[in-house]
């Protein structure tokens, strides 16, 4: 039955699927968000995708779009000089908690201040999941990780678009939404490329689940994403 | 047109005219002049742009963002600068990213002095988790680190290794005479990188997969080595003893090999100028016919190293003269190798 | 080939001297080479400024043995007992107050006068190139006016006061 086939979009590149993301996992939810979005704006034909080293480097082939994976935490410095090299292209980096928020937080930060436009999209499952589960900037508290084996309360959880916030460009776009409320975070990350095309920085954090390193079943899977939904703030930051 | 320059704006001035389009830097003396003349030219030339980056990571990969874009851009750095940069250059290696640097040695070991010293030699050339599949030019005058960034633009994008000028800090800083001339040259195969049908990756799930790619590249490096290779030799012809030394350790010792003459002493110079790929057919040609050998270099081996390397099928004495991170006047090397005999 | 030595500290201008002459001996058609060498302070470090002047092309920017020798401060006399000789011409700037026994042929000291401190490394300038006669008298002013455009601009006294330092 041809009308019960799923869309997907033209920029998806079917010769790499099925994708090689864990089941539940995050990333194709907020993938095939992102990959509508490019459609429904006509944007393929001029987007530039770089992902980081983590499990966002699965995604390398996933578009049928010029992908490029980079460094640890250096996808968004690779996106700036591409993006002053050549302004019409859109460019997004798409990134995982770590590589924004801790082996790249001084060029998050940066890019920010300097409200380059480019577009961050940054997947938090609040560990580093590619190389087992080590704590994150984003983990919470009471969380178990590898390196964390009782949780930790000595320092804060890093809320990233809020720290942006306060250096970022009146006309920046910041916001936060969750793979598992796909259709608003879809609005985000519309929203965001609108900010790129008006020449001003956007970064949209998406909240996801990663039970392979939560060593969560499906029904604890989706309680877990309903706490940190409370616990990160969803919505425009900035 | 002749002008009284400081070797850092000279390597501006160079990048501008060889067809450059960015520059991405983090101040660090030695190379500090060359982002602030490029800061100015951009002032006036709109064709241009410059980012003053947080760190020398971002100065690395923005370069390389814009060569994915198609743009020739360049970085200089040197020191502990370098260091940072070889999480960019191991990535420009493993995709072949036409990247230009230009590495202004300073005193090796941590922070050392913002000097001199020619103790990043193992660090450009083999720098990063690669192996070597990169063109490193070292310079030893005004005159050549003005000729020979037109030439790391031209090689970079045609042959695609990491293309870096190897001087140092004495280059750096040192004012003299130069020959500005219009160098005709067109930089060919400078197109976007990324573009519709490429997925560029750099991590791989199996050995094989790597291997495989590690050995194509070899092969090829291997292949075009002899279009890149560059040396000079002075006064071999009818030589016993070699000096062999590179950057500006080879340009006194090419005055020491005058000195020496006049003393009677059969001795001459190769010095290589490219230490990737190291011109090895062409020392084995000129050095087999010496009795001995003696390298000279402001580090504690590494040019040594290099040549021992490629060259053991050479089997004559090696004497190394070795000043880390301090310089040699031609006298002093004149003398060295007097009292040597 | 000459080769003068500069030894002071930051803030003489001892690095501005040095350069004025490198310049005005390109200026004057020779091959002139100049580099400077000091640590990381802004000011108080050593400051060294080697010129090498030749009529053919000058290799490499530093030397063993000084023909001249500038001195403009006692801290840097340390650093630069290495580089003279007996033959080594040495000037002291007057900033300098030690009592200086290198055992050298000649060894001037120059007057303060009336010459403020700002203008005493043109003083050592100007009596480098006497004893050298390195380059024109006239190359030599017109370069250290271009070098000071901006300064002469705002400051015409200034401008007498050097070129008269330059003459003396």
């Amino acid at each position: 039955m041809e009308n019960n086939k799923p869309l997907f979009p033209s920029c998806f590149k079917t010769s790499s699927k099925p994708h090689k993301f864990c089941p539940g996992c995050g990333h194709p939810l907020v993938l095939r968000m992102l990959g509508q979005v490019i459609e429904e704006m006509g944007i393929a034909d001029k987007t530039i995708f770089m992902v980081d080293i983590g499990c966002s480097l699965l995604a390398w082939d996933f578009f049928d779009l010029p992908t490029t994976q980079t460094h640890h935490g250096r996808t968004i410095p690779t996106a700036v000089g591409f993006k002053m090299a050549d302004k019409e292209k859109i460019v997004i980096a798409y990134v995982g908690d770590g590589g924004a928020y801790a082996i790249g937080l001084q060029h998050s930060v940066t890019a920010c201040l300097r409200n380059n436009p480019i577009t961050t999209i940054v997947v938090n499952n609040t560990l580093y999941a590619m190389t087992g589960g080590q704590l994150a900037p984003t983990t919470t508290d009471q969380e178990i990780t590898t390196t964390t084996p009782i949780g930790k309360s000595e320092f804060k959880t890093l809320k990233g678009p809020e720290m942006l916030k306060n250096i970022a460009n009146p006309n920046a776009f910041l916001a936060r939404g969750s793979a598992f409320k796909p259709l608003v975070l879809k609005q985000y990350l519309k929203k965001a490329i609108e900010t790129q095309l008006k020449g001003n920085f956007s970064l949209v954090e998406a909240i996801s689940a990663c039970p392979t390193n939560w060593k969560t079943n499906a029904q604890e899977t989706i309680e877990r994403m309903g706490e940190l939904e409370k616990i990160f703030n969803l919505g425009e930051i900035k | 047109m002749k002008n009284f320059l400081m070797g850092n704006q000279i390597l501006a001035q160079a990048a501008l005219k060889a067809g450059a389009k960015a520059m991405f830097g983090y101040p660090i003396t030695p190379s500090s002049e060359i982002l602030e003349t490029w800061s100015n030219f951009c002032l006036k030339d709109k064709s241009i742009s410059i980012l003053q980056t947080e760190d020398e990571m971002a100065a690395g990969f923005g370069m390389i963002g814009a060569c994915l874009a198609g743009k020739p851009a360049f970085t200089a750095t040197g020191g502990p600068g370098n260091v940072l940069m070889q999480d960019a250059f191991s990535m420009a290696e493993a995709l072949r990213i036409p990247t230009v640097a230009m590495i202004m040695q300073r005193g090796g070991l941590s922070t050392s002095t913002v000097i001199y010293s020619q103790e990043e030699v193992r660090l450009t050339c083999f720098g990063g988790n690669g192996e070597g599949f990169r063109l490193v030019y070292s310079t030893a005058s005004l005159q050549e680190l003005y000729n020979y960034t037109f030439k790391a633009f031209k090689m970079a994008w045609k042959y695609r290794w990491p293309t870096f000028i190897l001087a140092d800090g004495y280059q750096a800083k040192m004012k003299g005479e130069v020959d500005l001339k219009d160098i005709n040259q067109k930089l060919e195969n400078v197109s976007p990188i990324l573009k519709a049908g490429v997925n560029l990756r750099n991590c791989y799930n199996l050995e094989e997969e790597i291997g495989e790619i590690i050995v194509n590249y070899a092969d090829e490096y291997n292949q075009v080595r002899g279009e890149l290779e560059e040396y000079e030799e002075y006064q071999l012809q009818n030589s016993e003893i070699a000096i062999v030394a590179h950057g500006i350790v080879a340009g006194a010792a090419k005055v020491a090999v005058d000195l020496l003459r006049k003393e009677g002493l059969r001795i001459g110079l190769f010095r290589p100028i490219t230490l990737r790929p190291f011109p090895a057919k062409a020392a084995l040609d000129y050095l087999s016919k010496v009795k001995k050998i003696v390298i000279v270099e402001s580090a504690l081996g590494q040019l040594s190293s290099l040549f021992k390397d490629e060259l053991y099928e050479l089997s004559l004495p090696i004497i190394e003269i070795n000043k880390p991170a301090v310089g040699f006047t031609p006298k002093e090397i004149a003398n060295t190798i007097k009292s040597l005999k | 080939m000459i080769k003068i030595l500069f030894a002071g500290e930051g803030g003489q201008g001892v690095q501005v001297a040095a350069e004025i002459l490198a310049k005005a001996a390109f200026l004057d058609g020779k091959k002139s080479l100049y580099i400077p060498n000091f640590g990381v302070e802004q000011r108080g470090g050593v400051s060294l400024a080697f010129v090498t002047i030749d009529d053919q092309a000058v290799v490499y920017p530093k030397f063993d043995k000084a023909d001249i020798l500038v001195i403009f401060s006692d801290r840097s006399i340390e650093r630069i007992k290495s580089y003279f000789d007996q033959k080594t011409q040495v000037i002291l700037t007057p900033a300098v107050s030690q009592k200086i026994n290198f055992k050298v042929d000649s060894l001037i000291k120059i007057e303060s006068r009336d010459f403020p401190n700002k203008t005493w490394n043109i003083l050592a300038l100007g009596k480098v190139n006497k004893i050298g006669k390195i380059v024109s008298k006239e190359i030599l002013k017109e370069t250290l006016i271009k070098r000071f455009t901006k300064q002469f601009e705002k400051d015409q006294k200034l401008k007498e006061l050097d070129l008269k330092a330059l003459e003396s």
